[in-house]
């Protein structure tokens, strides 16, 4: 095994974050699928209410929610943890061992993703609460975490990367927000905004997402919440929108990987 | 052992090293000294992987830092500046992740660990946290996982800053010790009596350049004969001034210190001319008490190599 590997698992479980982090994810996201739970059941007001709705209703919280969770919880973990070499001035060791470059790079990765993916799996029992209610069935759970998993994998590389990139923790995790809240609002409000004086240009309106022309929607391929509602289509339908998506997510998250492997083999820069 | 031959490195468009050579033989405990900023942290990232060079050579045991790094990293050990640890792991956990890092596994790693815990006097502490150590313990530590996997070359860049005067004397044995074994040290420091008392040879740096002490010297053999030039301590009986005007038109004489009755001059070139310079003395009608030599210790050559070239 990497012994970066198991130094990284055995110091974040040593934090107080370890446990404090998904209590409080569990919290949150237990507190919002009871809240979409009361919504689905009351909105309607009647006692004649779908299960299959109510599970829609609250696999579709869960997934969006669990979502926006992970993507503000990627930062912490991945992108102090070069910095924190650097900070506690233990780089020099690390890099003058014999780990190459790739496997300080490979037990940082595997680390920071294994915590995220650690909340992912306690919310199981939360979602298979959905599961129960009918209406979504395994392709739909398949696919949502596949899709998470992948955004996850690349906003980690890019933590990363941005951990390379910088000397203090505080820079690194602050150009990793940033690249959330571009990835995630911007690119949804460019898309809103290009998209409505399209609309006011042309008319009629569009009819359907093909009929958009690709230099307005191209912004949505790098938006993670996109990528996630692009999962709920019937396997068949998943080209074009779901493989452009995971093509740009690898491809970015491949950049991170290279940009922060050339980082390191910079070594002594710092 | 360590050959550094014209080697150059650049930063932003400012040379940290302009030239620098430098040949260390096996089994050598040899010194590095300069000021703040003359690029002797730079060589040691550049001798220690870390740094890439921009032209020139660096070999340690014949092999090149740039082309064969992976097998320099198994020939060194490198302690930096400002060496840090993991405060959260333990003693032994620290110490079983690095050897670790340097692929000793099983018994090999076993014995490796509990060689250092011997090695750093940290036996009774191996459970303990790392954060619990004193900083001289740590320092031990640190200097005891650069020697895991038993380097035959041993990078040490300003090991004894901070330490007390106590954990300072346990290096300096300790760092004979590992030279008795035939572990060749490069050190770099700022202490030079540590310097002076531990090393055979000493190499000055300057604005990443080999500088010269007042001989001609880049190279000093701590404990060689000093012969061109000489230190002479006079003491007066008042007449400060007069010996000062005298001093002043003797060739070959340059007064480094002048305090009441009390002067200090290095003197360049034969027996012949401390005679004379003396005779002059005397006949110009100054009272000279004592005319001592002084040898020429590390400190004064430092000074007499950089006095005024301190960025």
């Amino acid at each position: 095994m990497n012994p970066m590997i198991r130094k990284e698992l055995r110091q974040r479980m040593r934090e107080r974050r370890g446990w404090l982090l998904p209590s409080l994810y569990l919290l949150v996201l237990g507190a919002v699928v009871t809240f979409a739970y009361f919504l689905a059941t009351t909105d309607r007001g009647q006692s004649n209410v779908q299960g299959a709705t109510v599970g829609v209703v609250l696999f579709l919280t869960l997934a969006y929610s669990q979502l926006a969770l992970l993507l503000l919880l990627v930062p912490i973990f991945s992108a102090g943890s070069i910095t924190i070499e650097k900070e506690q001035r233990t780089l020099a060791g690390l890099l003058t061992s014999l780990l190459t470059s790739a496997q300080i790079w490979w037990g940082k990765f595997v680390s920071s993703l294994l915590f995220v993916l650690l909340l992912l799996v306690t919310s199981l029992p939360v979602l298979s609460m959905a599961f129960a209610f009918g209406g979504i069935g395994p392709w739909e759970i398949f696919s949502a975490t596949m899709t998470t998993v992948i955004i996850l994998g690349c906003m980690s590389a890019i933590g990363l990367y941005c951990s390379s990139a910088f000397q203090r923790s505080v820079h690194a995790t602050a150009v990793s927000y940033a690249t959330v809240i571009a990835i995630s609002i911007v690119t949804a409000i460019a898309f809103f905004v290009r998209l409505s004086i399209y609309e006011s240009a042309h008319h009629p309106t569009t009819h359907g997402w093909y009929d958009i022309p690709l230099n307005i929607r191209a912004p949505m391929y790098v938006n993670p919440f996109f990528f996630l509602t692009s999962s709920f289509a019937p396997p068949k339908q998943l080209y074009p929108a779901w493989i452009t998506c995971a093509g740009v997510f690898i491809a970015l998250g491949s950049l991170a990987v290279v940009l922060t492997l050339r980082n390191l083999r910079r070594r002594g820069d710092w | 052992m360590i050959d550094v031959e014209q080697i150059r490195k650049s930063f932003n468009g400012r040379r940290a090293l302009d030239g620098f050579t430098l040949h260390v033989g096996a089994g050598e405990l040899f010194g590095l000294v300069g000021p703040n900023g003359a690029g002797k942290t730079t060589l040691m990232k550049t001798l220690s992987t870390l740094l890439p060079i921009d032209s020139g050579t660096a070999q340690i045991g014949g092999l090149s830092v740039t082309t064969h790094a992976r097998e320099v990293k198994r020939l060194i050990g490198y302690l930096p500046d400002q060496p840090g640890v993991y405060q959260d792991m333990s003693v032994r956990e620290f110490l079983e992740f690095f050897a670790d890092a340097f692929q000793l596994t099983g018994a090999r790693n076993r014995a490796a660990v509990g060689r250092a815990l011997e090695r750093s006097g940290l036996v009774e502490r191996s459970c303990d946290a790392v954060e619990q150590l004193s900083f001289g313990m740590k320092q031990r530590l640190v200097l005891a996982k650069t020697l895991l996997h038993d380097p035959k070359v041993l990078l040490l860049d300003e090991p004894a800053t901070g330490l007390d005067p106590i954990a300072r004397i346990e290096l300096r044995e300790q760092l004979k010790r590992l030279q008795a074994e035939g572990i060749t040290i490069l050190i770099s420091s700022h202490i030079l009596s540590d310097l002076e008392d531990i090393c055979t040879q000493i190499a000055l740096i300057g604005e990443g350049r080999n500088a010269t002490d007042a001989e001609g010297h880049s190279v000093i053999q701590v404990r060689a004969p000093q012969t061109r030039v000489r230190i002479y301590e006079i003491e007066l009986l008042g007449g400060t001034v007069s010996a000062v005007n005298i001093l002043n038109s003797v060739a070959g004489t340059r007064l480094l210190e002048s305090g009441a009755d009390r002067l200090v001059v290095e003197i360049a070139g034969v027996d012949e001319q401390v005679a004379a310079l003396l005779r002059v003395l005397v006949a110009g009608g100054v009272d000279v008490l004592r005319f001592d030599h002084r040898a020429l210790g590390l400190e004064e050559r430092y000074r007499l190599a950089f006095q005024g070239r301190r960025p």
